[in-house]
């Protein structure tokens, strides 16, 4: 069983490499990170995708599916930063927290209004909504609160 | 969840659920569930361990955005 360090250290190089790469790593990068052998590196990305976070793999895989705020398939939340368009979030709301992601750059969520089709844009600077087309979009879920943690590809 | 172009976008969306209209938000609401260091602090070095010392503030952002709407009530039934 992990311990909170070793869960720590392994989280940061995940969120570290999607932030880079745009994809998530295989548990083969988390063992040449930590120097350890491919099984362990198995183990430490099976340990940390069981702690509880927002984060799960493809099922009855060892492939990393979807790592808050990230996913690693894509969805209709296009993320650019720098004129780079290579990461993808979540879901809605994971989108305005890329923003934590890329400090002090503007990132910019392209999706689709899943009603009309038409194409939204929201632009946000740590934490800061700068900019939305068109003005007055909303967000909405039909899963209470409470039923997230349970409903998580859902939600 | 998901973007929509307004709220009566999302209102007349195919999979609304009127019994579920607690769930609609304007985005800076939204915004702002998602500023406390649950979310701000994910590139802290220590974010596993220290992800249960977020809750409390989470919650009581998300209960002061949502005017303790029990769509949002975190207290499992």
């Amino acid at each position: 069983m992990a311990d909170a360090t070793e869960l720590d250290r392994t989280y940061d190089f995940v969120l570290h490499a999607i932030v880079a790469d745009g994809q998530a790593p295989h548990f083969t990068a988390i063992a040449r990170e930590f120097g350890v052998s491919p099984d362990d590196g198995r183990r430490r990305l099976h340990d940390l995708m069981a702690a509880g976070l927002p984060n799960w793999l493809q099922p009855d895989t060892d492939l990393i599916a979807s790592f808050a705020p990230f996913n690693n398939l894509p969805t209709q939340y296009r993320i650019t930063v720098e004129g780079q368009q290579k990461w993808f979030a979540q879901c809605g709301l994971e989108s305005l927290a890329m923003t934590w992601m890329f400090p002090g750059k503007t990132v910019r969520v392209d999706a689709p209004c899943l009603d009309c089709g038409e194409p939204l844009r929201v632009a946000v600077r740590d934490g800061v909504i700068e900019n939305e087309e068109p003005r007055g979009i909303w967000f909405y879920i039909d899963i209470p609160f409470r039923e997230w943690r349970a409903n998580l590809p859902f939600s | 969840m998901n973007l929509f172009r307004s709220e009566e976008h999302a209102r007349r969306w195919s999979r609304f659920r009127a019994e579920a209209a607690g769930g609609l938000l304007p985005l800076a609401d939204a915004m702002a569930i998602m500023s406390t260091p649950r979310h701000r602090d994910r590139l802290s070095g220590r974010f596993v361990s220290s992800a249960a010392g977020y809750a409390p503030q989470f919650f009581e952002r998300v209960k002061a955005v949502t005017r303790n709407d029990p769509f949002w009530d975190p207290t499992p039934r």
